[in-house]
Order: structure tokens, then sequence, then C-alpha cells
């Protein structure tokens, strides 16, 4: 070893040492401070063993058929890496004619300086796969033609980011929106679902988010949970029933004049909804626009949600429960004078006419308020109560749909109950009920006297098992024979009335129904609520169906207005449900 | 023998073969290292690739999953009941009529099915428990029944 360099060694093993020094003091100090060790520990995991929530896809929801009614399509996500950003201009101006962001808004997000608070920023969401694809397009042409750009910077679309994700998609729009709700985020930025089915189902469809470890050692990689989609829906809604409910009612809509038209469709045998059609409806895909379309108070679905005095529609529960409780019977005699008084209150028929002698026949047929008030009063209002309870009016359906009403069944002992009461409820005037209430409640009348709960979701599939829900009888209000004999009643009525409501080859039972509204002053509006409640083909009946014209202008009367459209709508449920014309079925059943 | 002991005892004391040995034992202790590390190397190595593929097919999972559901809710678009309609009108069919319906008898007809997505879940196996008598071995019977019993006997009656 030559003397001269003697000193250079000296120097680098000092430095060496030195810096070994350094760092066995620098690994001492931090082990000797608990809050750095904590620090790097967790910087160490963070970088290590990143932690990533997967959410899962939401459940699907389907028709009766299994035609999707709401499903997932992959959206994306756009953002920009600002640690690979080569040229802003480029990305701005790229972004700007594909997606029509604001050019300077972007320029400016792709402008800034990476930092330890920001490296990534978001400058859309939502955005389509076709528009995904012309952008990666135009990132390929990019890089393929142009080198030099404006300020002498390459065009680049480097730093541009697409994360995809899945956004709740409807296939069929607006179709059976009333029924479905929507997806969207509320104020906390958290999916959600509002209204309908995606409301009252929004947990068990959106499944359960959880948190895993991905750690970026790959000797450390492990298997990944299996986290399981959110639940799906079968529902028991007939898709193209819908559809043709739908058209009938914007058909309706039109020719009435009506602020609102509203159609269900029950399947009296199993509580089974197979069509809710109502005004206004929502493009699913475009929620944001619900304030525009649904003003004010409107409510979403007016066949859960709105509550409306029935009028003479509400004639059939009473009738029902005069002929159960043997207060009458069909050929009980009531000679109509024109005016009942009850409670202080005189009422009167709807032509303020005096029928003379009727059986309960005629006073069906004649939608008489006089008679069915005797009918209450001869009932007791005690009994008449408890009927109108075990009908479920005044409480909810329970039917799996967010937003429903109650309505409103005044009883004795209520503070703003008086004596008159029984007389006018007795025709469906001072109680409010929603459509579907109604709907149910008759159906207990065509169902042999079982009342079954509305059902709106028929199957639960969840881990990859289909759960069926059964039919479910929640009371029996009226006997069988109590049933038939309305029912034959009914059907009677609309025979010698020529109902418009009457469907060549199908028999048919149904009670019209035309309600004053109430304002703050009384029953003081030209306004009417018009009804019609059928069902067929009876004995057997198939379905049941019910309509509501809100405030119609083209005619007041619920016999001009509503059992024409019953028509319509049997005519269109008989070809949809396969069901043949009486003589038909009676010949084939026979053979 | 003494001259045999000193040529020995000479060939293996020589400072060459000394040497020989240290240098033998060195090279085999490195031989043997870059055995050790090349084969920790190799499986190390496997392991990383293997894991980077598991993350390339987790992360290709999700993409197919996302496609999978994108790709169903596409079919249902084509297949909506409003898109439906335009090409049966386009290609001449009509709605069908009350009248225009004639019905038949077709002998096992089954009557179209509700939708069914996924299979019932599987019904609860209930196990019955065999009483002892039918799965026991006979040594089992002997040690944990039969002897007992003859301690107890033997124990009433010394």
């Amino acid at each position: 070893m030559k003397g001269e360099n003697i000193w250079r060694y000296t120097l680098l093993g000092t430095v060496i040492s030195v810096l070994a020094l350094f760092i066995v003091w620098q690994t001492i100090r931090i082990q000797l401070n608990p809050e750095m060790v904590d620090k790097f520990n967790a910087q160490a995991a963070a970088y290590a063993r990143p932690a990533k929530t997967i959410y899962p896809a939401r459940g699907m929801i389907y028709d009766r058929w299994g035609h999707l009614l709401a499903g997932n399509t992959t959206v994306y996500q756009v953002g920009i890496d600002l640690n690979r950003v080569e040229n802003p201009h480029s990305i701005a101006l790229t972004l700007n004619v594909v997606l029509g962001l604001d050019y300077d808004e972007v320029r400016k997000a792709a402008s800034q300086e990476p930092s330890k608070d920001q490296v990534y920023a978001v400058v859309d969401d939502y955005v389509t796969q076709e528009k995904i694809d012309r952008l990666e397009e135009l990132s390929r042409e990019i890089e393929n033609t142009y080198t030099q750009g404006r300020d002498e910077e390459p065009h680049s679309l480097e730093g541009l980011v697409f994360q995809p994700h899945l956004q709740r998609t409807y296939p069929e729009n607006a179709l059976a929106s009333n029924v479905l709700g929507f997806v969207g985020r509320d104020e906390d930025g958290n999916i959600r679902g509002y209204f309908g089915v995606e409301s009252k189902y929004s947990d068990l469809l959106a499944g359960q988010p959880q948190t895993v470890i991905m750690p970026n050692d790959p000797n450390l990689v492990e298997e990944l949970p299996e986290i399981p989609d959110g639940a799906s829906l079968v529902l028991t809604i007939d898709r193209d029933i819908q559809t043709a409910m739908e058209e009938t009612v914007d058909r309706t809509l039109s020719n009435s004049g009506a602020e609102s038209v509203t159609i269900v469709v029950v399947e009296p045998k199993t509580g089974d909804i197979l069509a809710m059609a109502t005004t206004p409806r929502l493009d699913l895909n475009k929620y944001w626009n619900y304030e525009n379309i649904f003003e004010g108070s409107t409510p979403f679905n007016r066949a859960i949600s709105q509550a409306y005095e029935p009028g003479s529609v509400y004639k059939v529960l009473t009738m029902a429960a005069g002929l159960d409780s043997k207060a009458v019977k069909p050929e009980t005699t009531f000679v109509d004078t024109g005016v009942f008084e009850i409670g202080g209150t005189f009422i009167r028929n709807w032509n303020w006419g005096a029928w003379g002698p009727q059986d309960m026949q005629g006073c069906l047929q004649h939608s008489l308020n006089v008679c069915l008030a005797w009918i209450a009063s001869q009932i007791g209002p005690k009994q008449f109560y408890e009927y109108m309870n075990a009908f479920g009016i005044g409480r909810p359906t329970g039917v799996e749909m967010a937003g429903e009403a109650s309505g409103r069944l005044k009883e004795p002992g209520d503070e703003d109950w008086y004596d008159a009461d029984l007389g006018t409820n007795s025709f469906g005037q001072g109680v409010s009920a929603t459509p579907l209430q109604m709907a149910m409640a008759s159906s207990a009348i065509a169902n042999d006297g079982k009342l079954m709960a509305p059902r709106i979701v028929r199957s639960i599939i969840s881990d990859g098992y289909q759960s069926n829900h059964d039919p479910r009888v929640v009371g029996m209000p009226i006997s069988a024979e109590t049933a038939h004999t309305l029912t034959e009643m009914l059907a009677r009525s609309l025979e010698l009335e020529a109902s418009d409501a009457m469907v060549e080859g199908y028999r048919v039972a149904g009670k019209t129904g035309t309600a004053e509204i109430p304002t703050p002053y009384g029953y003081t509006s030209n306004a009417t609520n018009a009804s019609f409640v059928g069902w067929g083909p009876i004995p057997d009946p198939r379905f049941l169906v019910y309509i509501w014209l809100e405030k119609p202008t083209s005619s007041i009367w619920g016999s001009e207005v509503a059992a024409p459209v019953f028509a319509d709508v049997v005519e269109q449920l008989v070809v949809l449900m396969n069901i043949p014309p009486d003589d038909v079925r009676n010949a084939l059943f026979s053979q | 023998m003494d001259g045999v002991r000193q040529l020995t005892q000479a060939y293996s004391q020589a400072p060459w073969r000394k040497q020989l040995q240290i240098l033998g034992l060195f090279l085999l202790v490195v031989v043997l290292a870059a055995l050790v590390a090349g084969i920790y190397l190799n499986v190390t190595a496997r392991a990383a690739t293997i894991g980077r593929e598991i993350l390339w097919m987790q992360s290709r999972i999700e993409d197919l999953q996302l496609e999978n559901s994108d790709l169903e809710t596409r079919l249902a678009m084509v297949n909506s009941a409003a898109v439906m309609e335009q090409r049966a009108l386009a290609m001449g069919f009509q709605p069908l009529g009350r009248d225009d319906v004639t019905y038949i008898v077709v002998p096992g007809y089954v009557s179209r099915q509700q939708a069914v997505i996924a299979p019932p879940p599987k019904p609860v196996v209930v196990v019955a428990n065999l009483p002892a008598d039918y799965t026991e071995s006979l040594f089992v019977w002997l040690e944990e029944r039969a002897l007992p019993a003859v301690q107890e006997w033997l124990e009433v009656f010394p």
C-alpha cells in the first residue's frame, strides 16, 4: 500500500463509518420513540397491505317471467394521474370534445403539481363505454400521428385514467317505474334506493360491502374472499300486462282530461300484483328529472301513496258487511224515499231522486246512497267498523314498496267521528283509502271471502338460491257464501244496467264509483274522482282490476269514464293471460 | 512400518495439502451457499410470478364480472318490451285482438312457468343418530360396556 493512498482509504472508511453510525443512531432513535414507530408501521402497512373496499354488484330485479327490469351496466370514472401528465392541453381539449367538459377547468385540474395531498383528480363520472372507446381511440391516434404540439410539448393523453364501475340501469326505461323506484346518491354520497322496491329492499339489493387487504408483495398474496352480489328480486309484475296497462293509462289520461289515472291489476287468489300503472312516470335512467316530473307533493306512486275518498265503489264493502252480518238479504226490500236521516245529517242519492221499493240488487244497480246508509244503520256502527277493519281499510296493506299511505277510517271513539259518519262512510264518503287498499279489500269478495296480502316480490335470490314468498291469507272478513252472493249481485247489476264495463264473451262483476272531492269548505268542488272495481271471469276470477281517474273532465261520472276503461283493460287481459271466453272455457272443461 | 508412517505423516501434513483442504472446505461452503441461494431464488421467483398471476386473475375476475353484468343488461335492453314491439311491427306482425284467438286443447300442454333464476335453497339435511348398538365395534363394546358391567358385578359379588 502506497503511503499517498492511505489518507484516501482513511477518509473513505471514515465516511462509511459515519454513515453506518448515522443509520444505527437513526434506527435507535426511531425505536425509542413510540409515536414514530407507530407512524412508520402505519406507513409500511399502508404501502405493503393497502385495504380495498369491495362493493358487491347491486342485485337484479326481474318480472314474474324473468324479464330484466333493473340491472347494471359498466360506466367509467374519468380521472387524471397528475404524476403522469405530459400535456394538460391535449387532455383538456380531448375531454372537451368527447365529453363536453369545460376546457379551462380540465386544463386547470391537469396542470396541478402532484403533491403529498393530491396525486389524482376526478374530472367526470358515469361515462359510457362508447365514449371511453372513443377516448382510447383518440389516444392511439394522437400517439401515432402527432409528435409536436402547442408550446413545443408533444401531444399526449398520458395520465388520463378510466376506472370502471357499475351503474344501475333500467332496460325498460320508464316501464313500472312507480313500482321499481330508482337508485341515487344521498347527501353523504352513499348509493341508496329511492321509492318502490328499490327503497324497500335497498340494503338487501346492495349486498354487504367488505374491506379486504390486498398486499402489494406477490409473496403475500391471498385469495380474495367470495363477496356475493346483492340479492336479486323476482317481482309478481307481468311485463306485458304492465306495458298494456301503462298504454291504457296514457290513453285514458288523454281521452278523459283527468289529472291522473291509476290502474291496479291483482290476481285475487294469490294477491299477486300483476300490474300497477299510474301517472306520472319517470324514465329511471334519467332519475335526476324526478323533481321536474313530480312537482310539489305529487306522490311517486299514487296507487299506494295517495289515499282518496273512493265513493260508490266502497258500497261493495258495505253490502258485503250487510249480507255477511245478516243485517240484509239479497231480497230484502228497502223503500227509497230519496232521503235518510242519520246523526242529524240527511243522506241523499246521487241524483237527489227517490227510487221507491228496491231490493239489495237494485240498491247496488242504481248505486243508492240512501239505501246503503240504511244498511249501515242496520248493521250498527260497532259491527260496521269491525267489517271495515277486517277488510283492511284504514291501515297499510304492508305491500313491499316504500311510501305506502294508510288512508283514514274514523271510528266510534275517535274525536272527529260523529254518528253521521256511519251513513256517509257507507257509500265511500268521509273515509279515504289508496287504490291498492280498495283493490285488496275487493279482492276478498272475488276470492271466496279470503283477504290476501298484496304480493309484489315473488322471490328473493340470495347466495345463489331462490326463495319464494308464498301467498299469504291475512283474514277472512266475509264468508265464501257471502262473497259468491255479492259477486253474482254485482255481475247481474252490470248486466241489468247494460254497463259499458261488460265484455262480450266474459262474465264480470263490478261497481262504478263517483266521489265528490272534499275541500276545506266541504264538498264544494265540481270535480270528482271516478273509479271502477271489477273482477272476472266469474265464477272463477283470474284478475281484479281497480281503476281511478282523478278529476276527469270529459265526464264526471265513473259509469261513463271508468267503466269503459275496465272493459278495455279486460279485453287486453284475457288475451295476455290466455283466458278463453266463457262458452269456450265451459266447453273445454266439459270435455 | 515407521517408514510408511513417516511418509503418511509427511504427506498429510504437507503445507500444500493443508491449504488444499481449507480451500476445498471453503469452496464447498460457497457451493452449498450458492446452491441454497439458487434454490431459494428460484422458489421465490416462482412464488412471486404466481402471486402476480393471481393478482392479475383477481383483477380479470372483477373485469369479467363487470362485463357479465353489463352484457346481461344490454341483452335486456335489446329485448325490452318497446324494442320488441317495434321489431314485431316492422316485421309485419299485428297486435293480437280478443277475436283473433282460437283456443284448442293440447294434451300434455304445460303452461308458461314463472321465472326460476336460481335453484331453491338446499333442504336441511337431518342426520339420523343411529343407536350405538348399530355402529360400535365388538372391541369397543367389550371395552366400554361389557367390561365395566363385569367390574360392577364383581364389586357387588366379590
